[in-house]
């Protein structure tokens, strides 16, 4: 290959963005959209027939010596399995952290994340992980009698404190979500910046959602209605299953999806990142601005060098936008609050005590329909027995749904007001950076950065880039 | 300003090695690709293969299960069922086994297949072009400003999906600090209607239902005479005459004793002074909604009041053989009526009523079980509305149900050939059953320490462990006693011992774990009155009016006896430390007058 064809891109006749790459782009993504879908099928079987599965009814003799056995709960996972795997997690971010900021290696964190999916995923069926730990936490916060595990407090705790040094290494290869979502990425498709932005919100919001649940003591709706626990349990509710099998299927093109722009860990994990002490380092050298890591970034998270010194006219509107949007931002925490004040009448149904609460009070006096045994019917057959104490604690639940509403609600207006003034501002890159929020420290960039492939090359063993830690 | 590549683009893309790597890696996936279509492909026609032979739903098992209905004690025919039902269970296990492993293989498959195709891309990876500066500073903007609008959408999309799932619901109970506007006393106004049904102690200080409050016949009482001369009127509170025929037994709830009788003319309610005796009120039930002009006839033997009245603590209800069912307050007055016949049933309808809470409980068994026409019904006591009705595939039976609370749960104890049936009093559904029973179903089922006795008419008693669940004939019968066997009368049982009484008189003592036979004795008087335990006695009524008392204890030791100079075929019942018993000329109260 000559070295005019690494530059290839020149304009089109229009004098538009498009380009022959591009255009060679999508070709390529053309012939290999059949093996997607392919992949999609075959991923879509597999959920399926682990959907197919029936039951079996015993046998129909009972005068046979056979004993039918008692329908048991599994029993806790052993103390010191719960401590091995808080051992185990520590090993695998100080490995990750290691394998990103100091050997650079793309393929060994490959090779952790499938170790994690085994490990973390299928083998421990996705629990504890460290996205539902955070529901554990909040309700420890929302309740004080509620004992919160040591095992589930490091699970919550040890990726946050590793990415206030390092940035996002759980990610990286630990967490089985994000690791399985990365093994499937097929053929990535750049998700337009503009969209991304917008996007980026939910998790904040489904983090705030998942926090006031759980801090009610309602649901915890991130286990819940989590997607790839079915996969790593093969079982689940048709609709879990389903939902897991369209994220990864989607997967396939878009990096990441969940992790991006849904998971409630990692918005708090972004928070973490965009302070951390270090971060990924794309190039080892001066950067030539070949652009390759931003190409090959499947999460959207290299960002550009400035180019050149914004006029005064444009520094004028900036301050100004700066300027409105402080203004805008206390404004928007109330309007939150208001709208969250507003949505906690409907989120308290989520409470089972509030549920049969609201349901005792249309149904109670009504007969239940006959002969139709169900759950709901002894609930209220339940809620006869002391109608005015169910009330009571229906109400005090409310009550703290309330403020708990206004919060998340004043939460996620906090959220769109500091989005909207981190957009404004302007930042000092002389060179492109992978962005420590948003950077799921995967490597990529690393290992096609032409610096690094050429000190590799010459080296023949990896050496810290400059500003990483220093990790021997 | 447009960048030149440099060196080190130049090396990093050079060719060294990338193609045959993405060759190789292509390759790798056209393997996997392969094997996983081929796996899927065979997946696929063992689950084809397992649907069509569903072993729930094999014919020639289903065939092999119809005939043995027609000879259910051919030991062939079961063990041909036997083979074909492990042959389908194996062959299904196979199918598991086969899915299970298919599905890891071909998600195996799969992610080779899509890291190969990842990879397989990378070492075809290429940098875009150079752009000119200024392009790049106009799109920076650009994506600024649309990231922004982005930002705002989607923080207003929020914002409506928050504002309109709060519109969706108002809330009925409200948080503790109403918000402004809200009327305060909107949960008093929506408020659910408070308990409408006696407490558990009420029940126990009175006499609700036919045996007693939970149909049991063991009376708490412990001060209740063992001895009094109907002659000379020695220990009696009073003797009325009983006004009215019919076979019921008195029931009392406070200071009121309530029985019916009646024939095919007039059906009537009574309520005496439970201290004096005096006639309070009586209240003829006519005219009951869809009741038809002619009842139906009954036989004398049982009569149309054969079925004990029952009291919820609020209301008193009364059933007739000609199918009127009515609640009343405890002053007479009608709370509502309605008619559930005309009934099929040979002898006549003579099951009582039972109650739960504020639910009447009727067990409603009618001509033969082929006729579907037997049902247990829950009406609203307020309303008579049917809460509930289960049908029952059982012929006509005479045994009253009776309500228990058992391994967690209210439910409601049927007899009827050839099963012991208990239901969910919440909502009718069935919890076990036990096969069992044959003959003219006439003795009540009873709890006593933990286990419903049940008596199949002089053939034999059972105890049943009442915490199972389907048809648990063969392992929740603890005991069963063939001798010496009850046939009309109903058998007693103070958690202890367990008494069962012949309408020979032949009262026998059994010890309530084991059923094993402590003492009999046969008193050689007719007897159709149950025996009934109050103060570790045991009462017992013979039909030609001779009254025995004995200890309810492990020797046997009578107490006394005493002519009542009546005849009985209703039960006593206990209650402010007195006995109520209703003989046919006669309603007799035992006990100081005191009270």
């Amino acid at each position: 290959m000559s070295p005019s064809s690494i530059e290839c891109g020149t304009r089109n006749a229009g004098g538009g963005l498009a380009s022959p790459v591009r255009a060679a782009g999508h070709a390529r993504l053309a012939s290999r959209l059949p093996r997607a879908v392919l992949l999609v099928l075959l991923l879509c079987f597999a959920a399926l027939a682990a959907l197919a599965e029936p039951k079996f009814p015993p046998p129909d003799f009972s005068e046979t010596s056979h004993q039918i056995p008692a329908t048991t709960v599994p029993g806790a996972r052993a103390i010191f399995l719960q401590y091995l795997d808080v051992g185990v997690l520590a090993a695998a971010l100080g490995m990750a952290t290691w394998l990103v900021l100091g050997k650079r290696s793309r393929r060994w964190v490959l090779v952790l994340s499938i170790f994690s999916v085994a490990y973390f995923g299928f083998y421990r069926k996705g629990c504890v992980c460290s996205i539902g730990s955070l529901q554990n936490v909040a309700l420890a916060l929302g309740n004080g009698g509620y004992a919160l595990p040591v095992g589930v407090l490091a699970f919550f705790a040890l990726p946050l404190v590793f990415a206030l040094f390092a940035g996002r290494v759980f990610c990286a290869g630990v967490c089985p979500h994000g690791a399985l979502q990365d093994l499937v990425l097929l053929k990535p498709v750049k998700v337009p910046t503009w969209l991304e932005s917008g996007l980026n919100v939910l998790p904040f919001a489904y983090l705030g959602l998942g926090v006031l649940f759980a801090a009610t003591g309602s649901s915890f709706i991130i286990c819940q209605y989590d997607p790839f626990i079915p996969i790593f349990r093969m079982s689940g509710r048709a609709l879990m299953v389903l939902s897991g099998v369209g994220f990864l299927g989607l997967g396939l093109f878009v990096g990441r999806p969940f992790c991006r722009f849904l998971c409630p860990y990692g918005a708090l994990l972004k928070i973490a990142g965009s302070v951390a002490k270090w971060g990924v380092e794309i190039t080892p050298d001066d950067c030539s601005k070949c652009r390759l890591c931003e190409e090959v970034c499947p999460y959207g998270a290299v960002r550009q060098p400035e180019y050149g010194q914004p006029g005064p006219e444009a520094l004028r509107q900036d301050r100004r936008r700066l300027a409105w949007l402080a203004v805008l931002l206390p404004v928007l925490a109330v309007a939150g609050g208001w709208l969250g004040g507003r949505f906690s009448h409907t989120a308290a149904l989520v409470h089972p005590t509030v549920s049969l609460a609201e349901r005792y009070a249309r149904e109670g006096d009504k007969p239940p329909k006959a002969g139709a045994p169900a759950d709901e019917i002894l609930a209220l057959e339940r809620a006869r027995q002391n109608p005015k104490g169910l009330e009571a604690e229906a109400a005090a639940i409310r009550d703290r749904f309330r403020m708990g509403g206004r919060l998340f609600g004043a939460w996620v207006g906090l959220v769109i007001g500091v989005k909207l003034f981190s957009l404004s501002m302007r930042r000092q890159r002389v060179e492109f950076e992978a962005d420590r929020g948003a950077c799921l420290a995967c490597a990529r960039c690393i290992d096609f950065c032409p610096h690094e492939v050429k000190r590799r090359r010459v080296n023949r063993s990896p050496a810290p880039a400059r500003g990483t830690l220093q990790v021997t | 300003m447009t960048q030149e590549p440099t060196q080190t683009q130049a090396a990093a893309a050079a060719p060294t090695g990338a193609e045959p790597a993405a060759r190789a890696w292509l390759l790798t996936q056209w393997m996997a690709g392969v094997f996983a279509v081929l796996l899927a492909a065979g997946m696929a026609l063992s689950y084809a293969d397992a649907r069509q032979n569903d072993p729930l739903k094999s014919p020639q098992l289903a065939e092999l299960k119809q005939k043995l209905l027609d000879k259910p004690a051919d030991e062939q025919l079961k063990q041909a069922i036997r083979s074909l039902d492990l042959q389908v269970r194996q062959h299904y296990f196979v199918h598991v086994w086969r899915m299970r492993t298919g599905v890891w293989m071909l998600l195996g498959a799969a992610a080779v297949f899509g890291i190969a195709g990842a990879w397989s891309g990378d070492a075809r990876k290429r940098p875009p072009r150079r752009r000119p500066e200024a392009e790049l500073r106009l799109e920076a903007t650009l994506t600024a400003r649309r990231s922004r609008w982005s930002v705002a959408a989607c923080g207003a999309g929020i914002g409506a999906g928050l504002f309109a799932a709060g519109l969706a619901f108002e809330p009925t109970v409200p948080a503790r600090a109403p918000e402004a506007g809200q009327a305060p006393g909107a949960v008093a106004a929506t408020a659910a209607p408070a308990n409408d049904w006696a407490t558990a102690e009420e029940i126990r200080q009175n006499w609700p239902r036919f045996r007693g409050p939970d149909g049991g016949a063991v009376s708490p009482l412990t001060n209740v005479p063992t001895s009094w001369d109907v002659k000379t009127g020695a220990g009696m509170a009073w003797k009325v005459p009983a006004l009215i025929g019919g076979f019921n037994s008195t029931i009392t709830w406070g200071d009121k004793v309530f029985f019916s009788g009646g024939d095919a003319a007039k059906r009537e309610v009574f309520c005496l002074d439970a201290k004096t005796g005096g006639t309070l009120w009586r209240q003829a039930v006519a005219n009951v909604p869809g009741a038809p002009a002619k009842p139906a006839e009954v036989p004398d033997t049982t009569g149309y009041a054969a079925s004990t009245m029952a009291s919820d603590g609020r209301r008193v209800y009364v059933f007739f053989a000609n199918g009127d069912l009515a609640a009343l307050t405890f002053d007479g007055k009608f709370v509502w009526s309605k008619c559930l016949g005309p009934l099929k049933n040979a002898y006549g309808h003579a099951a009582s009523l039972a109650t739960w809470r504020d639910r009447l409980i009727l067990q409603l068994d009618q001509a033969d079980s082929e006729d579907g026409k037997s049902k247990l019904y829950a009406f609203d006591g307020r309303t008579g509305q049917v809460v509930w009705q289960t049908p029952r595939k059982v012929g006509s039976s005479w045994a009253s149900p009776i309500v228990i609370e058992a391994a967690g749960k209210p439910q409601i104890i049927t007899l009827a050939v050839p099963w012991v049936i208990a239901y969910s009093a919440v909502d009718g559904a069935e919890l076990w059953r036990v096969e069992g029973l044959s003959g003219e179903i006439t003795p009540s089922p009873v709890f006593a320490g933990g286990l419903v006795l049940a008596v199949s008419p002089s053939e034999k008693l059972m105890a049943i462990r009442p915490d199972g669940q389907g048809d648990v004939t063969k392992t929740h019968v603890a005991w069963t006693l063939e001798e010496n066997v009850p046939d009309v009368t109903s058998p007693v049982g103070n958690g202890e011992l367990v008494f069962g009484l012949t309408s020979s008189g032949l009262l026998t003592c059994l010890d309530a774990k084991d059923g094993k036979k402590v003492w009999e004795h046969d008193f050689e008087m007719d007897c159709h009155t149950s025996p009934t335990i109050a103060g570790g006695h045991v009462y017992l009524f013979g039909e030609k009016g001779l009254a025995v008392v004995v200890e309810a204890a492990r020797q046997f030791k009578e107490l006394s006896r005493t002519e009542m100079g009546d005849s009985f075929h209703a039960s006593p019942a206990f209650a402010q430390d007195r006995l109520f018993l209703r003989g046919v000329t006669n309603i007799f109260c035992i006990g100081t007058t005191n009270r």
